[in-house]
Order: C-alpha cells, then sequence, then structure tokens
C-alpha cells in the first residue's frame, strides 16, 4: 500500500509532520491518539484496542516512552498512539508539550480522551482542553466498575449531550465497552458522526474581550481554521511553539488542510506580513492582559467542569464500599500504624526475593554452568583454542552467570513489587516517607525507586520517570546506585560469612554475617540520603521543582496481566540489556586471563600495577582489576576474583583455567583460597564497602544516559559513588591500620 | 604500604586544597572565574547601569556614586566616566553626569536583559530568591542582542520582573509602574507590593525571610518610632523603618486585605473554599496546582495526613493530592462562614 493511498483523508503538509512526529506512515488508514490524565487506565484501554500488536520506543528527541499500535475495524485499519498521560496541554512540561504537539501537528484523525470515572471533574480540564484543540473526539469514560465500586454514577449519555462529542462508557479491565469504543472510533473516523463540541467560552469578560480580538485577526489571516480560539489563547500566552508555527506558514497549511476540499484545492500560503500581523495584534493584547492571565483561564475550564460534573454525576450512591478506601487509607498512613506496616510489607518482599530466589538460582546454575557448559567446551574443540575460549569460556560463561544470578530474584521481586503499584499502595508509601526525603531535597516517589534499585539499579533509574519534577528526578537518578542491587547481594553475603563471621565463635557468625549485610545495606540508605542533600545544594540548586503526589484510589490488582506486565516490561528487558553487557565483558576477562606478555598474562601485569593502589585502600590489585573488568556487571565480580587469583597465585587444581571463572562449593573454601592469597578481615570490609559505593555497572551507566539525555550527569553518576567509595575505603584502611597497632 | 598516618595527612591536605580551590562562591576557581570576568566592557557598562539608576528616578549621578556602587576609588570611577563621555554614552550636566540617547538607549537593553534573566530564574528555575539578582548580573553581559529576544520570546515578553520592576521592551518602552513605598502609608492604610527592592541584597533578604512577595495585600497597623508594624496574609511583621521605602505597594482599601486562613490551618474533616493562590508560588510550581484544579472557588477538604505529619492528602476536585505544608500555606482560602456560592 503506497503512502497515498493510505493516508486517504490526508493533505500535503501532513506526511511531513508526521514524519517529523516520529510515524511512519505506511499500512494505515486512520491515525488515532489516545490522551488522558496519569493513571486513568490508558495502558488497559490501549492494550484493549490492540492487543499485542504494539511496540513501545520513544518520542523523537524526548525521553518520553511511547508505545503505538495497530487494529482493525470494519475491514481498515487503525493505527492508534499513545500519548503521555498529562492534567493538561498548556505545555509546561515535556510529557505536555509532546501530546499537544501530537494533537495539533500531527492531526490524528480522531482523539480519544481517557477519563477516570471516580475523579471525572479534574479529568475533564484536559477533556475541555483536547476539545478547544480537535472536533475528532470521542471520550472514552473509564473505570466504570470502579465507580460502582466507589457509589459514583455517570451518566454518559448526559455527558455526551454536555461535550457534544460521543462518550463510551467502559471498564477497560474487564473488556466492557471496548467493541463500542472502536465503533465509535470508527463513526467519528468515517465522518459518519459530526461531533459539535462544546467549548468554554464563559471567562471573565476582560479575558474574552482580549481573546476575541486576536481571535478575529488569526481568523483574518487563516480563514477556515477551525481552532482559531485555541491558537488565540495560545498566542495571549505567548506558547512559542505556536507563535513559530504562525510565523513560518506552518499553521496557514493546517488551516488549508481543514478547509473542505475543492475539485482545484490549493493550501492558501500563509505570507509573512499574515503571520505578523497576528503576532502584533498577539502582542497588543498581551499588553493589556492581567498578570494572573493564566489562572483566570484555569478557573474558567474548572468552572466548566464543575457545572458538567453536577449535571452528569450523582454520588454516594453506596456509602459501605466506599469506607473500605477510607479504612484502608487509616490503616496505612496513620502515626501508629504507618511505619510498622510499611517496614513489614517490604521487609516480607525482600525475604520473599532473597528465600525465593535461592534454589531456582542454584538450579539455573547447575544447568547452564555446570551442564551446558562443558557440553560447549566439547562442542567447540573443533574451533582454534582462542576462539573456543573467547567464546564458550568468556561469551558464554559470563552471560550464563548474569542470567542464573538476576534472573529468580527480579523474577520475583519485580511482580512483587507491581502488585503493590497496581493495588494502589506504593504512593502512600511516597506519602508516608515525603517528610524525610524533603529535608535531603528529595521527592517521597524516591523512596519507591530507591526500592526498585534494590533489584535493579538500572530499573529503578527507568521508575524515576514516576518523578515527574526535574530536580527531584535527578536526585533520584544520581543517587540510585547507593541501592544495593541484587547482583551484589551474593557477593556481601559471601565476604560477610567468610571474613567477618569467622571473626566471632561460630554460634554468632550467622548472625554477625547477617547484621553485617544489614548494616551496609542501611549505609547505602544514609548515603543516598547524604549525596542527596549535597547534590542538591551544590550542581542541581538551579534545577526547577514541583512537588506533586497524587493518591489514586485502591484498585484490586490483575494477577496475571501484573505478571505479565512485570515479567516482560521490567524483568526480561532489563535482563536482556544485562546480557548485551555481560557477553563483551566475557570475552575481555578470558584475554586478560591468557594473552601474555612478556612471561606473565596480561591480567598478571594489571594485577601488578594495580597493587599499590589497592593495597593502600585497603583491597588488593586482584579486586581492583576485577572491578574494572567487571563494569558490566557486578554478578560476575566473585568469580573473576576467584579466577584471578588463582592466576596470579599460581595455585594449582583449583579452578577451570586461565581466564576461565569459577565459583566454590563452600565458603571454607573460599576463605581458605583467598586467605592464602592475603586477604585479612580488613580486605574482607572494604570490599563489602567498595561493592557498594562503587561505580554504576555499564547497563544502568547507558540507561542513565538514555534517561537524562545528558553526557554531564552521565559522568557525575559514575564519579560521585568511586569518590565515596575511594574515600570510605582508604579512610577505614588507614584507621583500622592504626588500630592494629602502629 | 606506606604509614597509615603519613597516609591520612597527605589526604587531609590535598582535601584541604580542594575545598579551598573548588569551593562554590569563596573558592580560588570562582574568585578567578569572577576577575577574568571583569573586563572593561563589562565595567563599564556596569557604570552605565548606573548612571541610568541613578538619574530615572530624577536624581544626580556623580563620580562618588559611582565609585561607591562599583566598589572601586574615585579615580577608576572618573575614569570610567571619561570613557563613557568619549563613547558618546554620557555627558556632563551641572554637577553630575548625565546619559545621552544614545546611552540611554543602551541602558535600557541591559536592564531588559538583566530583568529577563531574573524572570527565568524564577518561572523556570528553582533558583533562591535571594541568587536571582546576582545571578542575573553575571550573565547579563554575555548575552547577544539575538540571545535576549529569544529568551523574550520563550518566556513569553513579560511585563514585570519577579521584584516587580518593568521591564523595557525591545524599543526601549517601560510599562507603567505606579506605586508608592512603604513609608508612605499611615496607619490603618493597606496596598497591594508591586516591587520590593533587589539592592542591597541583605534587605532583599530580609524581606524574603519575612515571607513579603509581590502581590501581597498588607495593611500597615501602627508606626512606632523606628518600626514599622504590618499585617500581611495573616501575619504581623515588624519592619524597621529603614527599609519599609524598600517595598513599593498600591494603595488598595484595607478590609480587602484580611485573609488569615490558609490550607495549612485545616484540620482533617474540614473543607475550605480557595480565595487565591499567593504570589509567593510562581513557575512550575503554580502551573502544577492549578492543572489538578486549586484555582479561586474551589472546595478543597482535608483528608488525612500522613504518618509523618507532612504531607497531607486534600480532596480537590474529586481527587485525592498530597500536598506538603509549604504549598498547603500558599493556598489561600475564604474566611470560614462564607456564603455558598451560586451554581454557575
Amino acid at each position: 500500500m503506497t503512502a497515498a493511498t493510505a493516508c486517504r483523508t490526508c493533505a500535503p503538509g501532513r506526511e511531513e509532520a508526521l514524519v517529523q512526529l516520529g510515524v511512519s506512515t505506511g499500512r494505515w488508514d486512520y491515525l488515532v491518539a489516545l490522551a488522558g490524565n496519569p493513571n486513568t487506565g490508558k495502558s488497559t484501554v490501549f492494550n484493549a484496542l490492540t492487543g499485542l500488536r504494539q511496540h513501545t520506543g520513544n518520542w523523537p528527541g524526548k525521553t518520553v516512552t511511547r508505545a503505538e499500535g495497530v487494529f482493525a475495524s470494519h475491514g481498515r485499519r487503525v493505527k492508534l498512539v499513545d500519548l503521555p498521560g498529562t492534567y493538561s496541554l498548556q505545555a509546561g512540561s515535556t510529557d505536555e508539550e509532546v501530546a499537544r504537539d501530537f494533537i495539533l501537528f500531527g492531526r490524528p484523525d480522531v482523539t480519544v480522551v481517557v477519563l477516570d470515572a471516580t475523579r471525572l471533574e479534574r479529568n475533564l480540564n484536559l477533556a475541555l482542553q483536547v476539545l478547544e484543540i480537535t472536533d475528532r473526539v470521542v471520550i472514552c469514560l473509564n473505570l466504570m466498575d470502579e465507580a460502582r465500586r466507589h457509589g459514583i454514577a455517570v451518566d454518559p449519555v448526559a455527558l455526551g449531550r454536555e461535550l457534544g462529542v460521543p462518550v463510551v462508557a467502559t471498564s477497560a479491565r474487564r473488556g466492557e465497552g471496548v467493541d463500542a469504543l472502536r465503533q465509535a472510533i470508527h463513526d467519528v473516523a468515517t465522518g459518519a458522526v459530526q461531533p459539535r463540541p462544546f467549548r468554554v467560552t464563559r471567562h471573565d469578560p476582560a479575558v474574552e474581550a482580549l481573546v476575541g480580538e486576536v481571535r478575529e485577526a488569526v481568523e483574518a489571516a487563516f480563514p477556515g481554521l477551525p481552532n482559531a480560539r485555541w491558537v488565540a489563547l495560545r498566542l495571549l500566552n505567548a506558547d512559542e511553539r505556536v507563535e513559530e508555527a504562525v510565523r513560518s506558514g506552518e499553521l496557514a497549511r493546517l488551516a488549508g488542510l481543514a478547509a473542505p476540499a475543492t475539485a482545484a484545492a490549493t493550501v492558501p500560503a500563509g505570507t509573512p506580513a499574515d503571520g505578523a500581523a497576528v503576532l502584533a495584534a498577539a502582542s497588543a493584547a498581551r499588553w493589556k492582559l492581567q498578570p494572573d492571565f493564566h489562572d483566570r483561564l484555569t478557573q474558567g475550564i474548572y468552572g466548566a467542569a464543575e457545572r458538567i460534573t453536577r449535571a452528569v454525576q450523582l454520588t454516594g450512591l453506596r456509602r459501605a464500599r466506599f469506607d473500605l478506601d477510607r479504612t484502608l487509607d487509616r490503616l496505612l498512613t496513620s502515626r501508629v500504624t504507618g511505619f510498622p506496616v510499611m517496614l513489614l510489607l517490604l521487609g516480607v518482599v525482600f525475604w520473599l526475593t532473597i528465600a525465593g530466589a535461592n534454589v531456582p538460582s542454584a538450579l539455573l546454575a547447575d544447568l547452564l554452568i555446570d551442564r551446558v557448559h562443558p557440553l560447549l567446551r566439547a562442542a567447540a574443540a573443533g574451533l582454534p583454542w582462542w576462539l573456543g575460549g573467547i567464546l564458550v569460556d568468556g561469551v558464554y560463561l559470563a552471560t550464563a552467570w548474569v542470567v542464573s544470578v538476576m534472573l529468580p530474584p527480579m523474577a520475583i521481586f519485580f511482580p512483587l513489587f507491581t502488585l503493590l503499584e497496581d493495588f494502589g499502595y506504593l504512593p502512600r508509601v511516597a506519602f508516608n516517607l515525603d517528610a524525610l526525603f524533603r529535608r535531603a531535597g528529595a521527592h517521597g516517589k524516591q523512596a519507591l525507586t530507591m526500592c526498585m534499585g534494590f533489584g535493579c539499579n538500572a530499573a529503578g533509574v527507568v521508575a524515576t520517570r514516576i518523578i515527574d519534577s526535574p530536580r527531584e528526578r535527578l536526585v533520584a537518578i544520581l543517587t540510585n546506585n547507593f541501592s544495593l542491587c541484587n547482583g551484589r547481594w551474593p557477593t556481601q553475603i559471601l565476604v560477610a560469612s567468610v571474613f567477618l563471621g569467622s571473626l566471632v565463635p561460630a554460634a554468632f557468625a550467622g548472625l554477625v554475617s547477617a547484621g553485617a549485610v544489614v548494616g551496609i545495606t542501611l549505609l547505602g540508605v544514609a548515603a543516598m540520603f547524604a549525596s542527596s542533600w549535597l547534590l542538591t545544594r551544590t550542581v542541581l540548586r538551579g534545577e526547577a521543582t514541583s512537588f506533586s503526589l497524587e493518591l489514586p484510589p485502591y484498585r484490586p490488582p490483575r494477577l496475571l496481566q501484573t505478571l505479565y506486565t512485570s515479567l516482560v516490561d521490567r524483568t526480561l528487558i532489563v535482563l536482556w540489556r544485562a546480557v548485551v553487557f555481560a557477553a563483551p565483558a566475557g570475552a575481555v576477562i578470558w584475554l586478560v586471563g591468557n594473552v601474555r606478555a612478556g612471561g606473565a598474562s596480561l591480567a598478571e601485569h594489571l594485577v601488578g600495577w594495580l597493587d599499590p593502589l589497592g593495597v593502600l585502600i585497603g583491597l588488593n590489585g586482584v579486586i581492583l582489576l576485577a572491578y574494572v573488568v567487571a563494569i558490566p556487571a557486578n554478578e560476575i565480580v566473585i568469580p573473576t576474583v576467584l579466577m584471578l587469583t588463582v592466576l596470579t597465585q599460581g595455585v594449582a587444581g583449583v579452578g577451570a583455567g586461565a581466564g576461565v571463572m569459577f565459583e566454590l562449593e563452600s565458603a571454607a573454601q573460599v576463605g581458605e583460597l583467598l586467605r592464602g592469597a592475603g586477604w585479612t578481615a580488613l580486605t574482607g570490609l572494604n570490599l563489602m564497602l567498595f561493592s557498594l559505593l562503587h561505580n554504576p555497572c555499564s547497563t544502568t551507566i547507558y540507561t542513565i544516559y538514555r534517561e537524562t539525555g545528558s553526557v554531564k550527569w552521565t559522568v557525575v553518576s559514575v564519579l560521585l559513588p568511586l569518590a565515596l567509595g575511594f574515600t570510605a575505603t582508604f579512610l577505614v584502611a588507614q584507621a583500622w591500620r592504626i588500630a592494629a597497632g602502629g | 604500604m606506606p604509614d597509615p598516618r603519613t597516609a591520612l595527612l597527605v589526604f587531609a591536605l590535598v582535601a584541604g586544597v580542594l575545598l579551598l580551590v573548588a569551593w562554590p562562591r569563596r573558592g580560588l576557581v570562582a574568585r578567578v572565574r569572577r576577575l577574568r570576568r571583569l573586563t572593561e566592557r563589562v565595567r563599564l557598562e556596569d557604570a552605565l547601569k548606573h548612571l541610568y539608576h541613578a538619574t530615572a528616578a530624577g536624581g544626580l549621578a556623580t563620580a562618588d556614586g559611582l565609585a561607591g556602587a562599583l566598589q572601586v576609588p574615585r579615580a577608576r570611577a572618573l575614569d570610567l566616566l571619561a570613557r563613557l563621555e568619549a563613547r558618546g554614552l554620557a555627558r556632563a550636566d551641572g554637577a553630575g553626569v548625565a546619559l545621552t540617547d544614545e546611552g540611554r538607549a543602551y541602558a535600557l537593553r541591559l536592564v531588559r536583559t538583566h530583568r529577563l534573566l531574573e524572570h527565568f530564574l524564577a518561572d523556570r528555575t528553582g533558583v533562591q530568591p535571594a541568587e536571582w539578582h546576582d545571578l542575573a548580573e553575571e550573565r547579563e553581559h554575555e548575552m547577544t542582542g539575538a540571545q535576549v529576544e529569544a529568551l523574550a520570546a520563550r518566556l513569553g515578553q513579560p511585563r514585570y520582573d519577579p521584584h516587580g520592576d518593568p521591564i523595557p521592551t525591545a524599543t526601549g518602552e517601560l510599562p507603567a509602574h505606579d506605586g508608592v513605598p512603604l513609608s508612605a502609608l499611615a496607619a490603618g492604610e493597606g496596598g497591594t507590593i508591586v516591587h520590593i527592592e533587589d539592592e542591597p541584597r541583605e534587605v532583599f533578604e530580609r524581606l524574603q525571610r519575612e515571607g513579603l512577595a509581590l502581590g501581597q495585600l498588607l495593611v500597615v497597623r501602627e508606626l512606632a518610632g523606628s518600626a514599622v508594624e504590618v499585617e500581611v496574609e495573616g501575619r504581623v511583621l515588624t519592619l524597621p523603618r529603614v527599609i519599609a521605602p524598600a517595598v513599593t505597594v498600591v494603595r488598595r482599601p484595607a478590609e480587602r486585605t484580611m485573609s488569615p486562613r490558609t490550607l495549612a490551618a485545616l484540620r482533617p474533616g474540614e473543607t475550605g473554599r480557595v480565595a487565591r493562590l499567593s504570589a509567593a508560588c510562581h513557575g512550575a510550581q503554580r502551573r502544577r496546582l492549578l492543572d489538578l484544579g486549586v484555582v479561586p472557588g474551589t472546595d478543597v477538604t482535608a483528608e488525612f495526613a500522613s504518618a509523618a505529619g507532612d504531607p497531607v492528602a486534600y480532596r480537590v476536585r474529586g481527587a485525592l493530592v498530597a500536598l506538603r505544608r509549604q504549598q498547603a500555606a500558599w493556598i489561600e482560602l475564604e474566611p470560614a462562614g462564607a456564603p455558598p456560592r451560586e451554581a454557575a
């Protein structure tokens, strides 16, 4: 299908606009945009319409995700683009810019606005703004089942009369109303239904007069523009993007598109003179504006929203159910029970993760490393020894290690976390902890991203998208590394039991080593608070900040849906990225152990060079080299350390060969090997410290770069923990040595 | 392995040097950058601005005044004035110095840049109010004409800076600004704050700390000796008489200034109606509150507080929104017992 036949209602100019917005123009008949407040079940509606035929990516040039999908309706293909959830289209943030630009310049055939029936009045703000930009709107009144549960009844027919556009009531998670929604989209797209949208016009008289002036200028310059009033409003607000559109003639093209097509239709060119006249009129009108213009506009919109809501909504129909939410809130946020419940829940989640992941991890390791690895080695016997070595002993082994250590805990932690999120509990956690985080200059939601970081730091960094205030989001990203991620737990547990547990009588060994790990974790949390405080007072001083935290109603979580989303969205994607980074690391490790120069392997040379620095900070060259080559993944630090120790010490009969990572059966064996290489309790302690306070793994570094879009912040995120780590280990080493005598 | 005590000593020395060099405002690097910035052109522009401000109010500009403002020796001030005269930007005028037309235009452009920058800092960043002026001072010299116009476009051609000063247009016009110093009000008179003087910095910081901001309504309660007692936003403040002129107000009827209740005063279960959003709430923060529905006329109910006491969850337009105490204090309520509003 060529672009021409695909885009039947297109006129010249739209295709370029769409390409710029990142939408491919082939193979669909109608373009539909999906807008709505955050937390309205918009993604459920999206999934219900498109099924699995969708893919996610980013908006061009921005770090905002976007999902696109396709569905069939009456023999036509409909492309659905999911816009970011926004409270308004005033373009105060990137999300709002993206949504507004798409609706205005992308000119979708239909814009579907998803409203939450339990919070209708607030949601109408966005709906009314969308109605000012485009006529072709379908309202999806979602979460009707939740509204019923809360004793709220909204009349979709009455709402449709008030708004002048089709309104479809849905409960997307139950699949109710989805067919009717498809039908309504089809009707509006084909023109079978002509909406006559309600427009907010009862702002106060002073505002209205000025808007009228500018609107007249706009209509004179661009006759046929359907949303002249909205354009006038944006010009009065000095909206940069709209001004540019006026100046460059883009708006003229939009006006040309809106005019009915005639046989000899030509796009009226917006001459510079027209655009300049409009801008001059807007500038003159703006001079007469009161400073609280924006306030009054919003007031006008909400006034209309309130009136409409009163006309179509009945509340208080069922008192009993509503109190369940209130009781829950009382329990989860009260002074007495709030914190204990929170600690209990989070404790349970962590315990389930650690306990539950042990067996699967061991099984995976057994399968991938003990069984498959020798098979692969045998299969690679035909290849040159170095190729086989790199591929099997290097790449495969590292990847296998990462997968067996990373996958089971994440597969348990993320679904549990997502369940709590779906239920609506996580915002309450942010709510309870915000006072603490505010003192460090951060947002309460950082508690959540911190917890995600305990699963995987890369996932924690992505999770910071829930914080929409720029400064607080950066703080959360830059300090996420202080959460001890899954990949570092084995290192901590092993080293604690070998070196610290052995310092005390056997009866207390388990307790002491567990205590040490908990201590290190808490130290990480303290480091996070301290560095948040420092960052907001130094480098992040000038970043804009706007705190807001909405507490959505509690909803029964959907188990299967949650399992699917968290497994695919979070676990598998992060795992994939980790594998991509771990594979080359494996190759490097093998090479370092096997490339020989001047009679010794590369590893031995590097260890020799790094040793003085290592000893100075209470570690040694082996550990430092292991951390350098294992930047890609914390999981392979210990196996690399063991391999390097055996290599440099020339210990015979242990391990699987030069450059091949391995693990030992028992902690006692590990202790023997390492002590034989000169490790002491100090080495163990400082290794635990350094494992907490070092640069993020490369997956996380890459994710930070993608999320911030800035080299500067990525560099800060690497140097900050590294500086802290070196300083901490250095000071502890000196103190230990002084205390030990001398 | 080096002796631990030596190692610690070296570490302490290195850390000390690093701090000396890199400390934000007083470190070596910061000082060097400041000195390098103070090029000849920057000095001349500073002098020009001083002349403009000194003569704008109808006063006289002298070499001594300039020396004091720029903190340079008198000889240097005279030298600067001579250079300005040589470039045709200033001329001798009786006992003092006046600006030529060209000089005035140049000065207005500088003032425009400065105030646009302050507006930018207030509206688009989280920089503290006390730092707006100094930061704008630094950057105003580095911007080209095109950059200034681009900034003005981005900000929506604002007319006033966050201190209430009018921003000259690109063609050099100034919007009207009528107001009297606070010291001109008698006891019992009220007014809206339209300007807060940003220099000297200590005075501005003091006024900031007292919580004064543009747009606030205040009433003078008492003038006693060396102090002025005012009531603003339900609080009573005492200001030294000497700094009262730093606040400019436009006279307003006194009874409209009582607005004691803010959202922060609501206890769980209580409802209040929003009267206005304090002017101290600006930029992205203000826009977010408006988007959530916190506009004049909205009924807001306090539902419950968090386990730590702050923030508090409020029901706004059907949704449950958590606001920090500081934000709640920005939301002014109509007095309790106001008559119910007519249905729109």
